[in-house]
């Protein structure tokens, strides 16, 4: 499953969770009203457990994003192959070919405006993306275990051609 | 009778102007869809609009709010309030006058975009940039009248809650109240509003700058970073203008009270901090960015929804749990919007989250979150705070026909427009495109659908709610 399907089914599944239940708590036993101080009571003693529980998975997400951030690390920047990516309006200078099941690296610059360099895979799925910006030099690692044609595409807004600003290059 | 008519000047001022940017956003939906046919430069033209348009009708709805609010508590000069008003609009018309000039950077206007390439006429980019100049004028005097006021009322020191937390016992021997729980959403809307504005005035001034003498050059990541800090706060502070309105409304469809308390006021320190620092987020994709700024960018973000649902909702639920209240239109918009929050909540969380970011960044998924977030919470709570307002004054409340119409309508056909956005945004369609690749166009067009049972629901509403503001005020004893 892409990552992207993940996400939307995480978000899914919360929100339906969220919504469901906020639902019932707003109609379970309406036409039995209880004083306000009961149901505060019992709702800020649920209250402490609640709090843990939200500061215990937002931990635990902070946690388990450190092993899969997408940033160069330094052996990475030292070993692997360079390729350069250079974006304008409105195309991408780009390698016509990078290999397989090799760590890579490409440095991604701008020639005039923001630009975003967006990796689509023969799915069509996102696999990974930088900002190609004027002045700086953006570093991104990666590695393509699936052999294929890989579209690019500008995911920044870069002026009026910009849904047309399209690349493409081969994993071989 | 004045702090009232002021704040139902900046309501219905955001309302119509809500109305006008969600038609160009539905004829936008359709042009994606392939039901409509413009050419690019006319689409990127009307998102800029949309884009500041929104915005400053939310804003200027939950400002309205929180000023009336305050003004309940001390005295505020009703000039301000005009002089900010007047910056607001004459803002508007600026933006709206580059747009018939073909400005099309979008909002965010991403430095060097305004000048490079650009396919609209120069003097555009000036008159936007002012406009946008006149925006933030008004909105930092609105800050300073509010921050000011409630120094005033209550001293630094009352003001953010401390005797309170800090010498508990003694500040309630001595028979003092902390303020109520909507003047921290005013303190902390005028504080970090202010922080951003003055951000927000540097980029804007450097780019004005920039514009009158192009041998002017600005750092890129410079600009992005200021740019995002006024532009994600300003956004971001639009939720907890409105909440003010659940804070004052809900307690009256629940006859019961929101009150402050030691976890409320710690919560909005909390936001006072999260708020400023979440902006990272949207520069998680410029590797230049020192890494430790990223990590902060996601730890904030985390952070600044525990308040949200610890704190400020999760106490809009217990007071509405078996309270017996009734459903009235004020208090259905008031209940769905904190959904409405946390839904948009779980969908910026997600985005906000780095290795997920790597995927979602600039695909439809951030407009997802962000209309859920605005319209099913901001726009709801607002519509709620107007409903219970008119329901007060009338003693009427509107027919069920009506609430389940608008309610069907306005969260059902939300549903619809906004699934279509996440769905789009997880398969990777991009935002801002004028020509969306497969499978946008189909979205789009399931989308477009969504967006106008909306408007419907919404035009219902607003003519319920003319109908209850011309009922005969209630006699009181």
């Amino acid at each position: 499953m892409a990552e992207g399907a993940i996400v939307f089914v995480i978000f899914v599944s919360v929100a339906a969770a969220a919504v469901t239940l906020m639902l019932l708590l707003a109609n379970a036993g309406a036409r039995k009203p209880l004083p306000q101080s009961i149901v505060t009571a019992r709702g800020y003693a649920v209250r402490r457990w609640w709090f843990a529980t939200v500061l215990v998975v937002a931990v635990a997400a902070f946690a388990a994003t450190i092993p899969r951030l997408p940033y160069p690390r330094a052996d990475e920047l030292r070993s692997s192959p360079h390729f350069t990516v250079v974006a304008q309006q409105y195309s991408f200078v780009l390698p016509a070919t990078v290999p397989v099941n090799t760590a890579i690296v490409f440095d991604v610059t701008s020639r005039d405006v923001n630009h975003g360099f967006g990796i689509y895979d023969p799915a069509g799925h996102v696999v990974g993306q930088v900002q190609a910006m004027p002045d700086y030099v953006n570093h991104l690692p990666m590695r393509f275990e699936r052999p294929g044609h890989y579209t690019v595409r500008c995911l920044e807004f870069c002026g009026v051609a910009h849904a047309a600003m399209q690349g493409a290059f081969e994993v071989r | 009778m004045s702090a009232q008519r002021i704040m139902w000047l900046y309501i219905l001022t955001g309302l119509a102007i809500l109305v006008l940017m969600m038609l160009l956003g539905i004829t936008m939906r359709m042009e994606q869809a392939g039901w409509l046919s413009y050419d690019a430069t006319a689409f990127y033209s009307l998102l800029t609009l949309h884009g500041v348009g929104m915005l400053t009708a939310v804003a200027l709805a939950g400002l309205g709010t929180l000023w009336y609010l305050v003004s309940r508590e001390t005295a505020l000069d009703a000039r301000i309030a005009y002089l900010a008003y007047a910056f607001f609009i004459a803002g508007v018309l600026c933006v709206i006058a580059s747009v018939l000039g073909h400005f099309g950077a979008l909002w965010t206007m991403l430095y060097p975009l305004p000048f490079v390439g650009a396919s609209w006429p120069g003097w555009a980019t000036g008159t936007y940039l002012i406009g946008n100049l006149l925006v933030m004028i008004g909105f930092t005097l609105w800050c300073v009248q509010i921050l000011a006021a409630l120094l005033q009322r209550y001293g630094i020191r009352g003001m953010l809650g401390v005797e309170y937390i800090f010498r508990g016992r003694t500040f309630e021997a001595a028979g003092r109240r902390p303020p109520p729980p909507q003047m921290f959403a005013a303190l902390i809307v005028s504080i970090d509003g202010f922080l951003a504005s003055i951000a927000g005035m540097a980029i804007v001034i450097a780019l004005i700058v920039r514009w009158a003498d192009a041998s002017v050059e600005l750092d890129p990541l410079w600009a992005k970073n200021l740019t995002y800090f006024f532009g994600h706060s300003f956004a971001n502070l639009t939720m907890y203008m409105a909440v003010a309105g659940v804070y004052v409304g809900l307690p009256l469809c629940t006859k019961r009270e929101y009150h402050t308390s030691r976890p409320l006021v710690i919560a909005w320190w909390g936001t006072l901090t999260f708020v400023i620092f979440a902006y990272f987020h949207h520069l998680y994709m410029d590797f230049v960015q020192p890494q430790g700024v990223q990590f902060v960018g996601e730890i904030a973000s985390y952070l600044a929804a525990i308040p949200v649902v610890v704190v400020t909702v999760y106490g809009g639920v217990l007071l509405v749990h078996r309270s017996g209240m009734r459903w009235s239109m004020g208090a259905m918009f008031l209940y769905a919007g904190m959904i409405g929050w946390v839904v948009g909540g779980t969908g910026a969380v997600l985005d906000a989250t780095i290795p997920f970011n790597f995927d979602l960044h600039n695909t439809l998924w951030v407009p997802a979150h962000f209309h859920t977030y605005l319209l099913e919470g901001v726009v709801a709570f607002t519509l709620g705070w107007a409903f219970v307002n008119l329901e007060q004054r009338s003693g009427a409340v509107s027919p069920s026909l009506i609430r389940w119409v608008t309610g069907t309508c306005i969260f059902g056909g939300g549903a619809l427009f906004l699934l279509s956005f996440y769905l789009a945004g997880s398969s990777g369609v991009p935002r801002r495109v004028a020509i969306e690749p497969p499978p946008g166009p189909a979205i789009a067009a399931v989308a477009s659908i969504g967006a106008i049972v909306v408007l419907i629901g919404l035009l219902i509403c607003l003519a319920e709610g003319v109908r209850l503001a011309r009922l005969p005020r209630k006699e009181t004893a």
